[in-house]
C-alpha cells in the first residue's frame, strides 16, 4: 500500500471526458424534455371550438345540407344531426365543427312520448328533444338503433341509449348517458337556451366541464 | 473481383460466419422469412406510396370534384392525396398491396410465434429472442393502426378519434398523454404530420432495429434443430447452408409470396378511400378494427359500464377494456418463457404433444382471443336475431371462461389419443421385430 495518495492538480484525462459527458448528457436531457413540451400544443379556445352556447342557432351537420337551420317540420323520430352555429367576433356567423364533440342529436317523437327523467322544460314542447350526439365511451357518433325504432345505438362498441328517457344508458359499456341540450323555439329555428345540463364527452368530471363553462364565458364576456 | 472484394472487406470471414448459415429443412422455419420479406415489400411499397402522400390534415378543394367557388368541395389534404394515389396508374394496386402485405405479415409473425411457442422454441437460451419477438409484434400492430389513420377518410378519422379517445381514458395523465401523442385535442391541426412522423420514421426504424436484433441472435444462438436431426447427426447442426442452398429457396418464396399478394391485392380491394368518403358527422355503420385487434374490440363490447375513481383518477370501462385487459395478455406472452425452469439449452424442437399441458394452454388462450373477436361482432349478432341486447354480454362472458376451459380438456384428450396410438404402434412394431428375428 502507498502511504502517499497522488495529488494531481490537473484534470485528467478520464475526468475530463467523464464531465464532458455528464454534461452534454444533462443538456441533451433538458433539451429533449422542452422538445416534449412542443410535442403537445397549446389549446387556443376559439368560437369555432366552443361548446353549444345560449343563442346558438342549430343548423344541419349532413355533407348536402350542412350550415342550414334545423326546421321543426324536419324532424321525427329519425335522429337529425346539427351543429350549433353562433356567432364570430365580427358577428359573422360562425359553426362551432371545430370541436367534432359539439355534434347535436334532435329526435321529436308524439307529445307524451318524452318522459322523465328527460328535462321537460328544456325541450320543445315536450315533442323536440336535443342530446350530444358523441357517445360517453370512446367517442363515436351515436346512430339510430337497427333493431329498435326510436332507439340509439353508438356503432363503435354497441352502446344504447334511449332518447325519450333523457338518452340514458340501455345497453353497452357507455358509463353515463348523453348530455342533454336545452332548447326552444324562435321563430323557425331551433336555438340553444343554455349549455349542455349535464357534463359531454369528453369530460369525466363535473369539475372539468364546470371549469371549462366558466373559460368560455369569461372569454365570452 | 472476389478476390478484390476480399482483401478489402474480408468477404470469407463474412462468409464463414453469416452466409454458411446452416437453415433447418423444414416448411414451419418458413414464416419467420415470410414475415421479413414481408417487411421488406412492405418499406419498399411504402416509399413509394410516401412519394405521393401529402402529410398535411388541412383542407384543399377536392381537385376531383371542386364544387362552386362559392361552395367550394373542400377535403383534407391528406385524403385528398389518397384520391390522387388511386388515380395513378397502378396507384391504387400499390397501396392494397401495402395493405395486404401488413395484414399478413402479422397474420405470419403471429403463425411464426405459435410455432415457436407449440415446439418450445423460447427455451433457454432463446428467452431474449422471444420477448423481441413480442416487442415486434406490438411495434408492428402499432404500425398497422398508424397506417390506417393516414388516408384520412371518414374511416381512418373515427378510427383515430376512438384511439385518441382509449389514449385518454389512462387514469390521471391519460388527456396529456393523447394531446401530446396527437398534437393537441381531437382533431388536432397537427394531427396527421404527428401520425405521419410515426408511421414512417419512428415505428419502422423500431421495427428494422428490433428486425435485426432477431436476426443477429438468431444467427448466434442458430436454429432449433428439427426432431428428424437428431437422429440423423444428434448434437451436430443439420440443415442447408444460406449460401448458395437456401438463397434460392428464399428467392423462390419471395417471389412466390409476392405473386399472391399482388393477385391478392388485384382481386380483393382493401380499405377503399372513395367509398369511406372524406371525414364526416356521420358514423360508419359497424366499423370495425382489423382482425388482429378484434378481439381487443369485442372486449370493449362486452365489458360492463363502470367508474371508479382512485385519487382524483378516473378508471373506466374504456381503459380496463382496451388498456389493462390487452396489457395483461400481452405480459402473460411475455412470461412464457419464464414458466420453463430448465438450465439445459434446447436444441431440438419439441412434439408438441410431448407437452400437453403448455400445448393445452395456448390453445385455451387462443380460444379466448377467437371468444373476444367473436364478441367484436355482437352488433351483428344482435341485429342477425342469434344473440339479444339483454342475453349477449352473460352469454358471451360465459363462452369467454368456458370455451378456452372445454378447449383445454379437448386437447388433454386428443393428446391421450395421439399418444395411445403411438405406443401401440410401438407395440406392434417390437411384436414385429421380434418376429423377423
Amino acid at each position: 500500500m502507498t502511504r502517499y495518495k497522488r495529488q494531481d492538480p490537473e484534470l485528467s484525462r478520464r475526468r475530463f471526458i467523464n464531465l464532458a459527458m455528464g454534461t452534454t448528457a444533462a443538456v441533451g436531457g433538458v433539451s429533449l424534455i422542452s422538445v416534449l413540451g412542443t410535442a403537445n400544443p397549446v389549446f387556443r379556445l376559439t368560437r369555432d371550438k366552443m361548446p353549444p352556447l345560449k343563442g346558438d342557432v342549430l343548423v344541419h351537420a349532413s355533407n348536402n345540407k350542412e350550415g342550414q337551420p334545423v326546421k321543426l317540420s324536419e324532424l321525427n323520430e329519425q335522429l337529425v344531426r346539427a351543429w350549433p352555429m353562433g356567432k364570430g367576433e365580427n358577428g359573422e356567423n360562425v359553426i362551432r365543427k371545430g370541436d367534432p364533440n359539439n355534434l347535436v342529436a334532435i329526435y321529436r317523437f308524439p307529445r307524451g312520448q318524452i318522459i322523465q327523467p328527460t328535462n321537460l322544460e328544456a325541450t320543445i314542447n315536450g315533442e323536440v328533444v336535443a342530446y350530444s350526439d358523441i357517445c360517453t365511451h370512446a367517442g363515436c357518433t351515436v346512430a339510430d338503433s337497427d333493431t329498435r325504432a326510436g332507439a340509439m345505438k353508438c356503432p363503435c362498441h354497441s352502446g344504447e341509449y334511449d332518447p325519450k328517457r333523457a338518452a340514458v344508458v340501455v345497453g353497452g359499456p357507455p358509463p353515463r348517458g348523453l348530455a342533454q341540450l336545452p332548447i326552444a323555439l324562435q321563430g323557425d329555428n331551433l336555438v340553444v337556451t343554455d349549455f349542455f345540463l349535464q357534463m359531454p364527452y369528453p369530460y369525466t368530471s363535473e369539475g372539468e366541464w364546470e371549469s371549462f363553462k366558466q373559460e368560455v364565458e369569461e372569454q365570452l364576456a | 473481383m472476389n478476390q478484390w472484394l476480399d482483401e478489402r472487406l474480408h468477404l470469407s470471414r463474412l462468409n464463414d460466419k453469416f452466409l454458411r448459415k446452416a437453415f433447418p429443412v423444414h416448411h414451419s422455419f418458413f414464416l419467420g422469412e415470410i414475415t421479413l420479406f414481408s417487411l421488406i415489400i412492405l418499406i419498399l411499397t411504402g416509399i413509394l406510396l410516401a412519394l405521393s402522400y401529402e402529410p398535411s390534415n388541412s383542407l384543399v378543394v377536392n381537385s376531383f370534384d371542386p364544387g362552386t367557388t362559392d361552395a367550394p368541395n373542400l377535403i383534407p389534404a391528406a385524403y385528398h392525396s389518397a384520391l390522387k394515389i388511386n388515380a395513378m396508374p397502378f396507384g391504387d394496386m400499390l397501396r392494397r398491396i401495402h395493405h395486404w402485405t401488413a395484414n399478413i405479415m402479422i397474420a405470419a409473425s403471429v403463425i411464426h410465434m405459435m410455432r415457436i411457442y407449440f415446439t418450445g422454441a423460447f427455451k433457454k437460451p432463446r428467452e431474449i429472442n422471444w420477448w423481441i419477438g413480442m416487442l415486434l409484434l406490438i411495434f408492428a400492430a402499432l404500425t398497422a393502426v398508424t397506417g390506417y389513420v393516414l388516408p384520412y377518410d371518414n374511416y381512418a378519422y373515427n378510427t383515430l378519434k376512438v384511439i385518441y379517445g382509449i389514449a385518454a381514458s389512462v387514469p390521471w395523465v391519460g388527456e396529456w398523454v393523447a394531446q401530446a401523442a396527437f398534437a393537441g385535442k381531437f382533431p388536432g391541426d397537427g394531427v396527421i404530420p404527428r401520425v405521419y412522423g410515426y408511421h414512417i420514421m419512428l415505428l419502422p426504424g423500431i421495427l428494422l432495429a428490433l428486425t435485426g436484433a432477431h436476426m443477429l441472435i438468431m444467427i448466434k444462438q442458430k436454429h432449433t434443430q428439427p426432431q428428424y436431426a437428431k437422429r440423423i447427426a444428434y448434437k451436430k447442426i443439420v440443415g442447408v447452408p444460406l449460401m448458395t442452398q437456401q438463397t434460392p429457396i428464399m428467392l423462390l418464396l419471395t417471389f412466390a409470396f409476392a405473386g399472391i399478394i399482388v393477385l391478392f391485392s388485384a382481386f380483393i380491394p382493401v380499405h377503399p378511400v372513395e367509398y369511406f368518403g372524406p371525414p364526416t358527422t356521420t358514423p360508419i355503420n359497424n366499423i370495425k378494427p382489423d382482425w388482429y385487434l378484434l378481439w381487443v374490440f369485442g372486449v370493449l363490447a362486452i365489458i360492463p359500464s363502470f367508474e371508479l375513481r382512485i385519487f382524483g383518477g378516473l378508471i373506466g370501462s374504456e381503459f380496463v377494456g382496451a388498456i389493462l385487459v390487452p396489457t395483461l395478455a400481452l405480459l402473460a406472452m411475455f412470461a412464457v418463457p419464464m414458466l420453463d425452469r430448465s438450465k439445459e439449452n434446447l436444441y431440438y424442437a419439441e412434439n408438441p404433444t410431448n407437452y400437453p399441458v403448455r400445448l393445452g394452454a395456448g390453445v385455451a388462450f387462443m380460444m379466448l382471443l377467437v371468444v373476444w373477436s367473436v364478441a367484436g361482432y355482437k352488433p351483428e349478432l344482435i341485429s342477425a336475431g342469434i344473440l339479444t341486447t339483454a342475453n349477449s354480454n352473460t352469454v358471451l362472458w360465459i363462452a369467454s371462461f368456458l370455451v378456452p376451459a372445454l378447449s383445454y380438456f379437448a386437447v388433454q384428450l386428443i393428446v391421450r389419443g395421439i399418444r395411445s396410438l403411438r405406443e401401440s404402434d410401438a407395440r406392434d412394431r417390437a411384436a414385429f421385430q421380434a418376429a423377423d428375428d
